[in-house]
């Protein structure tokens, strides 16, 4: 038993030699990762080859006709129609306005927790209390605020004489959608600064010294010395910004219901299969978002292999 | 190198705008529950109520209750029903979705098997399948197996959902801690299993409690799974039942609030206690 000495697990070399403890350590390996694996077996890998027979069978609920294989006419739909156009036009836009706002608020929210002062960790504490919060009352508490009728931003305004009348903040899809993504952000944008700030840290001060020496002022410094270590880090909050954008839902459904307007493609699926239900078709398209999510992920990562070279 | 003066009153000036704005829509919340329906239709608005009041958290909280002659509708009476709901479920899911990811976490870092590789490449795939994109199919299977409106279909999904994220953090936090304990009791004479139990599952304990909170606070506010799931109030959460008064009590804003301020009490404490310990396993998250 002595015999077998641990290495850590990526260790190259190690003598092939079957002995009891070997055996045993074999043994008892796959009696603990085998409860993971049947769940991850049965609820995903399974669900995800029922899905994609889904996606390619006519499956309508609604009006009782017998299922037929259609191959890939529900994907062919979904990209043809003008409600998944328009909902993949207001993603498009729930994603551009909330990863533009994480990335540079998170960044300066970073950058102001980035060297330790005193109650640090009582404001680490604050920031992070949005993160946990859930979507659902995230977004009723920012209902109080925009209500157009007596929300409190109305009449913040009308007391600072800013406006002279309450406005309806809703009004246009394109304020909808950028306020709704603001409200998203309120509860993404903790986490993206964290993870912007564990990139800050790995920055060594003595980098900021020796710029400083060179006469680098505090913006060159940032640009020069901060900006390019800190990449990875950017990568990797983009990727999380991104893909919890792209399936944004709980935020639309308080603030503005399922509103034509402001739908993203999350909500248009859920409509599609269990409002419609049309299973064939909601499961393409949440295919089609899926392999969205997937695209987005890689290539943010392949982009960071890129800029680490 | 000092901080200057511009750059302190900067950062005074950043700490102010974060406290805003991560407690301002919490701290208005709070108010407006315990305002009356008058005070938040005031125009301009009363910031503070003229007169604070529980009754809100009185109508939510208090089973059947009679103001003005009305008693509490149902859907209000079952506020209670619905708290424990979610307060269950995510129990349950927690354990049982920790429980199988602290041993899998360990198995893949520590120990050696046939299929090791291949498990863990398909475990890390299914952290890049969306949930939503097994929504129809997931309640396909779950019909069939009369599992819809069931607590066990629940967990079952949530524990699917979580496992990954939960078994690829205790992995790299596994990988971090020193193997020294481990190898000495191993020459020791112990075997393999109780190695694990007795000397590196005590080690793990911050990264255990760290992962509990994190699919607590996922599971907790968990919408549009339950939406399908879970329709009636044998399971419905808490989540779902507040859409419900936000369609029905539209004019009662601070019940609804109040009945928000509620739900966000458990998942905002076990966020401020485990904070640290939540940092420290996100940052390790993006490496």
């Amino acid at each position: 038993m002595t015999g077998t000495a641990r290495r850590p697990a990526s260790s190259p070399r190690r003598p092939r030699v079957p002995s009891r403890a070997r055996l045993e350590e074999a043994r008892l390996g796959w009696l603990l990762v085998l409860p993971v694996v049947a769940v991850i077996t049965v609820l995903v890998f399974y669900p995800l080859a029922l899905g994609f027979g889904l996606s390619l069978r006519s499956v309508h609920y609604a009006s009782g006709t017998p299922e037929t294989f259609v191959g890939l006419k529900n994907y062919l739909d979904v990209l043809s129609r003008p409600e998944s156009i328009s909902a993949l036009l207001h993603t498009a836009g729930y994603v551009l306005v909330s990863v533009i706002l994480e990335i540079v608020f998170g960044t300066l929210i970073a950058l102001v927790l980035d060297r330790a002062f005193r109650g640090r960790s009582i404001l680490f504490a604050i920031l992070i209390l949005p993160w946990a919060l859930p979507g659902i009352v995230s977004g009723l508490l920012w209902t109080r605020i925009l209500n157009p009728d007596n929300g409190l931003l109305n009449s913040l305004l009308l007391q600072l004489h800013v406006i002279d009348h309450y406005q309806v903040w809703f009004s246009s899809p394109v304020a909808s959608i950028v306020l709704i993504a603001i409200v998203h952000v309120w509860g993404v944008i903790p986490l993206i600064a964290l993870i912007i700030l564990s990139g800050l840290q790995s920055v060594p001060a003595e980098l900021h010294a020796a710029a400083a020496v060179d006469g680098a002022g505090a913006g060159a410094q940032f640009r020069f010395v901060t900006l390019p270590l800190i990449r990875p880090a950017v990568a990797v909050a983009l990727t999380i910004g991104t893909v919890a954008a792209l399936g944004i839902f709980d935020e639309i459904f308080v603030l503005n219901g399922t509103a034509l307007g402001t739908r993203s493609i999350q909500m248009q699926i859920y409509l599609t299969t269990f409002g419609q239900l049309d299973f064939g078709r909601g499961t393409a398209f949440a295919f089609l978002l899926a392999l969205v999510t997937l695209v987005v992920s890689i290539a943010y990562l392949r982009g960071l292999r890129r800029a680490a070279v | 190198m000092y901080p200057s003066r511009v750059q302190r009153i900067v950062r005074v000036l950043g700490v102010v705008a974060i406290i805003a704005w991560s407690l301002g829509p919490v701290v208005l919340g709070l108010i407006t529950s315990v305002s009356t329906e008058a005070d938040v239709q005031a125009v301009p608005a009363h910031w503070l109520p003229e007169a604070p009041t529980l009754a809100s958290y009185q109508t939510l909280l208090g089973g059947e209750v009679v103001q003005g002659g009305i008693r509490t509708p149902t859907e209000v009476r079952a506020f209670g029903s619905a708290m424990a709901n979610t307060a269950i479920v995510t129990v349950e899911a927690v354990v049982v979705c920790v429980v199988v990811s602290v041993l899998a976490g360990y198995a893949f870092s520590r120990l050696r098997f046939v299929g090791r590789k291949v498990a863990f490449i398909a475990l890390v795939v299914t952290l890049e399948v969306p949930v939503f994109a097994l929504l129809a199919p997931l309640f396909q299977l779950m019909a069939g197996a009369h599992l819809i409106d069931t607590q066990l279909g629940l967990v079952l999904v949530y524990v699917s959902a979580q496992a990954p994220l939960a078994v690829w953090l205790l992995y790299n936090y596994c990988r971090e801690l020193p193997q020294e304990p481990e190898e000495a009791a191993m020459i020791d004479g112990c075997g393999r299993f109780a190695v694990f139990w007795r000397i590196a599952l005590p080690q793990m304990r911050s990264g255990i409690a760290a992962v509990s909170a994190i699919v607590m606070l996922s599971v907790w506010g968990q919408f549009l799974v339950p939406l399908l799931f879970a329709p009636t109030i044998a399971t419905k959460p808490v989540t779902v039942l507040i859409t419900e008064f936000v369609g029905k009590y539209s004019s009662n804003q601070p019940l609804i609030v109040a009945a928000g301020m509620l739900a966000l009490l458990p998942p905002a404490v076990v966020a401020v206690a485990l904070n640290r310990q939540i940092r420290g396993m996100l940052s390790g998250w993006s490496n």
